[in-house]
């Protein structure tokens, strides 16, 4: 669609919009407004004033609207000035000030006293048609204009968005239509407002929100426009996902503006945290996946996805390193690359996994849990292996590399303590000097690993920089890195970080999925219907998954930590709720405000507590072959009861989160298949680790504790433990 | 793609890595810089503060008495969340810079202040992901109309850099690459080239803090990197006194001081940055 659509209302208000406009020209010229905006201070940041610092947010664009075609005069705004200073105090992120003079009453003068008024960026709300309105924007001091993508051909919008960026501003690209959503995208519009007011009619259909906003990109800062009318409609647009809600009518006549805009806030977030909690995940994951299926052409993609030998995993993955540490990465690639193809160390390495560690891991059928659910589950022990979890795999490997590179000293980050103990453990066999970097708290809560890791002759490093957790624990170990690569190995512990760590953990990983796919093989005849594993970094999932990549049949689930609930801010949720950034070496999904600082994670499982995820996964998701979705404390803590009543195991809460992916894909399968149907399908479960360590978490959680014993002083509801 | 473990040729990896015609930037304000004070007989002295500590009109503060008392070239840091090359002083300034409020715009109104108001010749230093998040030639088309001169990268390596390169081309500005200790002789060639304006020679293997003395291996990467054919160079990491200045001068293009500073400032205030970079100039 073009702009002949337009309908009569817009086609009037621009013939009279161009009539002023050349009248401002007369008297003012291009040149004068030129200079005028070049004297402004630089514009404020409206594109994140409008995504907000929580993701959950929803923000309120505030309007100072004098009268509208629809509804006449509005209010008597004696001094839009106070008007827009009250809307700061309540919360306001955006003031929007309309400036068409015939329709809407509005004037440059409102503007200029709006923006003397706050500090907060300020939109300029007219009926741009040419480059000057956007240059006499700037020289207002406006902050954002809005572009009405019904009013302009694609050339025009394209111009006048990319005049708009030019001069540090934002624009609120204004659609009505999926055509004018497609045309806003591709146009290069981040900001997209979507108007519910049919132009014809001048009538409202806020449904039509919903409608269009499965088509909007997932990217894009979403501001729904028209027909609020009261907390309603706030509630309806966030639940559709709007990350901003632009309020006039409904503020100019209220009473108390400030309040009213504090109590949009207020209903808006909890509907926007109900839209992230249940349908962002699948909906926009399918649109994602879609799109990076549809930039990719076919032939680009793999024959086999099992073996990608990084550094890059199609856009994700790479080194994004100091150079100080890349020759050491380049040592280890070189190394790695050799061993792959020795058979002195692979015959090393795998009578270390058979004779120390234990393997093959079993594969067990959960026959109790599996009627429970509704389905047949088997379970991939990792949980068995020496040290108690899938990490001893990665570790000796990467301690036979270290031997093989001449150095003498692991170094290592953990969260919960398993990695590190896994770490000091190689260290102990093969004779190194071991040192674990932990954060602070982590040391505190895990008195025991810290312990076991001592017992084991390494040294235990509290970190108190940061934010505490095991991402500054990250940190400290790669400064560590840098000042003693020549001596020391950095034995990371999860498939993450810079080439070659992702591939490589991996590689030393992919035993749990060739065994798993050799077992349920054996054991049914037939490959399963789905797995699930859980991801933090996602070295067990990685390792499970490389077994089934091939065999499309197979549905694949990452089960990530949605803590106390996506809505809340308070999960790890990094692919489901993330957007690609680079953190630790590596282009992958993260968490992270809209300047890239990296945010806190929080989950009960200290060893899904990571604001990224392994580069790998970011593709496997982007392509659409695995499936990423969130799993809260509660059902991951309700899997564990579940689990060792069921079945006598006491497993990881890490590992709950892929019990409970289970449960939920299961129920997915009774509902839709019925129950006899369902009841002969297979879902193999990555238990990547065996309990113990939470048991102090888990008594509390469920309120085991005899009242005032040690352990409950110690633990905390929700504490990493 | 780009990167991979493997040895290449010095030729190949600059041509892998490296866009063909990609500027030398010779005659840019930071080159010419620096070429002045050569032709003075000093070296440059390049000065570090992060934008936003203790707040942003302070640091404002800070960066102009530290260009009015001496500093050629003004390093404006960007506070991020996790920064692993720094040593304790900076990370916890940038800290509480985070902690007060800094937003990653703020960067471009303390170099607007350098470039307006000293004769200093402003630059960024920000680890990655915060010009990614911004968009790269966003921020490179903001930080050059802000009157700043290009960015040190401490966590990008040429390898990665594809969209800076485009961007630091469009928008004039100098891309300035570590080296260090450990680089190999095909890294230093290939970073050379990548780079403009100054190369920034690590003189330990490490992260920033104020050092005793200077690691005897800053010579060695400076020679390293004329070898390879790199114009300016300066040293950084670890240097926190004149003598430290008078010592690297004797075979650098320039002497990068942070820690010291950031401490002086933590400490005294923009006076304390102004007394202290007069000493480093030689002023007192």
């Amino acid at each position: 669609m073009t702009q002949q659509h337009t309908g009569t209302v817009l086609e009037t208000i621009i013939e009279g919009v161009r009539e002023d406009l050349e009248t401002r020209r007369a008297s003012v010229s291009l040149q004068q407004v030129q200079r005028a905006a070049a004297e402004q201070t630089p514009a404020l940041d409206a594109e994140a004033a409008l995504r907000g610092s929580d993701p959950a947010a929803v923000q309120v664009v505030a309007e100072v609207k004098r009268s509208s075609p629809s509804k006449g005069a509005l209010a008597e705004i004696t001094d839009p000035a106070r008007l827009a200073a009250a809307y700061e105090r309540g919360g306001a992120s955006v003031i929007s000030v309309l400036t068409e003079q015939r329709r809407f009453g509005g004037s440059l003068a409102d503007l200029d006293a709006v923006r003397r008024a706050v500090g907060i960026p300020v939109l300029r709300k007219d009926f741009v048609v040419a480059d000057y309105q956007v240059w006499e924007a700037r020289a207002h001091g406006a902050d954002m204009v809005l572009l009405i993508v019904a009013a302009l051909d694609d050339a025009a919008l394209a111009r006048l968005l990319e005049l708009t960026h030019h001069l540090g501003m934002h624009a609120l690209v204004e659609t009505h239509t999926e055509e004018e959503i497609d045309r806003a995208v591709a146009a290069g519009a981040r900001i997209i407002g979507v108007n519910t007011r049919d132009l014809k009619t001048l009538d409202v259909d806020v449904h039509t929100f919903g409608r269009l906003a499965r088509r909007l990109p997932r990217e894009a800062v979403v501001v729904a426009e028209s027909g609020v009318a009261g907390e309603e409609q706030i509630r309806l647009y966030a639940g559709h996902g709007a990350n901003a809600v632009l309020a006039g009518e409904a503020l100019v006549t209220a009473a108390d503006p400030a309040q009213r805009i504090a109590r949009f806030r207020e209903v808006g977030a909890l509907a926007r945290g109900e839209f992230l909690d249940g349908a962002t995940p699948p909906a926009a994951q399918a649109e994602f996946a879609a799109r990076q299926a549809a930039a990719a052409p076919e032939e680009e993609r793999p024959e086999s996805l099992r073996h990608a030998p990084g550094p890059y995993f199609g856009d994700f993955g790479g080194r994004w390193m100091p150079e100080s540490l890349v020759a050491a990465l380049d040592e280890l690639s070189e190394t790695f690359e050799k061993a792959r193809t020795d058979d002195e160390f692979q015959e090393e390495f795998k009578r270390l996994s058979r004779d120390y560690s234990g393997r093959p891991s079993l594969l067990t059928e959960a026959e109790r849990f599996g009627a429970e659910l509704g389905v047949r589950v088997f379970l991939k022990r990792e949980d068995l292996n020496h040290t108690g979890s899938h990490k001893i795999n990665n570790v000796l490997g990467q301690a036979l590399l270290a031997r093989r590179m001449g150095k003498t000293r692991l170094i290592a980050e953990t969260g919960a303590g398993q990695h590190g103990v896994a770490t000091a453990t190689a260290a102990a066999l093969f004779g190194m000097e071991c040192r674990v970097y932990m954060g602070e708290e982590d040391t505190r809560r895990q008195a025991l690993n810290v312990a076991r890791m001592r017992l084991l002759g390494a040294e235990v490093v509290a970190v108190t920089n940061g934010s505490r957790t095991l991402k500054d624990a990250i940190n400290e170990a790669l400064r560590d890195w840098v000042a003693s690569v020549d001596t020391t190995h950095y034995l990371l512990g999860t498939a993450a970080g810079p080439h070659p760590f992702p591939a490589m953990v991996r590689y030393f990983h992919e035993q749990i999925g060739e065994e798993a796919r050799a077992q349920i093989l054996e054991q049914t005849g037939r490959l399963p219907d789905a797995v699930t594993a859980c991801v933090g970094g996602g070295s067990n999932a990685i390792g499970i998954f490389h077994g089934f990549l091939d065999d499309p049949a197979v549905e694949l689930y990452g089960n990530e930590a949605g803590g106390d609930g996506v809505s809340t801010g308070r999960h790890a949720a990094t692919i489901s709720l993330g957007r690609p950034g680079v953190l630790h070496g590596a282009r992958t999904f993260l968490m992270q405000d809209t300047d890239g600082q990296t945010v806190e994670s929080h989950s009960i499982s200290a060893g899904l507590d990571y604001p990224a995820v392994g580069p790998e996964h970011s593709y496997l998701h982007s392509i659409g072959r695995v499936k990423y979705e969130a799993v809260t404390d509660e059902q991951a803590m309700d899997a564990f009861r579940l689990l060792c009543r069921t079945e006598g195991i006491i497993p990881a809460i890490e590992s709950c989160h892929a019990l409970a992916g289970a449960r939920d894909v299961a129920a997915r399968w009774v509902a839709e298949l019925g129950p006899e149907a369902a009841a002969e399908k297979i879902i193999v479960v990555s238990l990547s680790g065996r309990g113990d360590k939470d048991v102090a978490t888990a008594a509390e959680w469920f309120d085991m504790l005899p009242d005032g014993s040690h352990e409950e002083r110690v633990a905390q509801k929700g504490e990493k433990l | 793609m780009s990167t991979t473990g493997a040895p290449s040729t010095p030729a190949g990896l600059i041509a892998r890595i490296v866009p063909e015609n990609l500027s030398a930037r010779e005659d840019s304000a930071l080159s010419r810089r620096i070429e002045a004070c050569r032709a003075e007989g000093r070296p440059a002295l390049v000065g570090y503060l992060p934008a936003g500590y203790p707040t942003v009109e302070e640091s404002v503060a800070a960066a102009v008495a530290l260009g009015r008392n001496g500093a050629d070239v003004i390093e404006i840091g960007i506070p991020y969340s996790d920064p692993v090359m720094d040593g304790p002083v900076i990370q916890a300034a940038t800290t509480e810079s985070l902690a007060n409020g800094f937003h990653v715009s703020d960067v471009f109104t303390v170099v607007r202040a350098v470039a307006e108001q000293t004769d200093a010749v402003p630059v960024v230093m920000t680890y990655w992901n915060p010009v990614l998040q911004t968009g790269v030639d966003e921020f490179a088309r903001r930080l050059s109309a802000a009157g700043g001169a290009g960015i040190i990268t401490p966590d990008l390596i040429p390898d990665e850099a594809g969209e800076w390169f485009a961007a630091s081309e469009e928008h004039g500005l100098d891309r300035i690459f570590l080296v260090a200790p450990s680089t190999t002789r095909e890294r230093m060639d290939m970073t050379v080239h990548a780079a403009s304006g100054f190369l920034y020679a690590v003189s330990v293997m490490g992260v920033t803090g104020a050092r005793d003395r200077v690691s005897s291996a800053a010579e060695d990467v400076v020679a390293r990197a004329r070898a390879a054919g790199a114009q300016r160079v300066c040293v950084g990491l670890g240097v926190s006194t004149r003598e430290h200045v008078l010592e690297i001068g004797r075979y650098a293009d320039g002497v990068i001081v942070g820690t010291a500073l950031v401490r002086a400032l933590g400490e005294g205030g923009p006076e304390a940055v102004g007394r202290l970079t007069a000493q480093l100039a030689g002023r007192e």
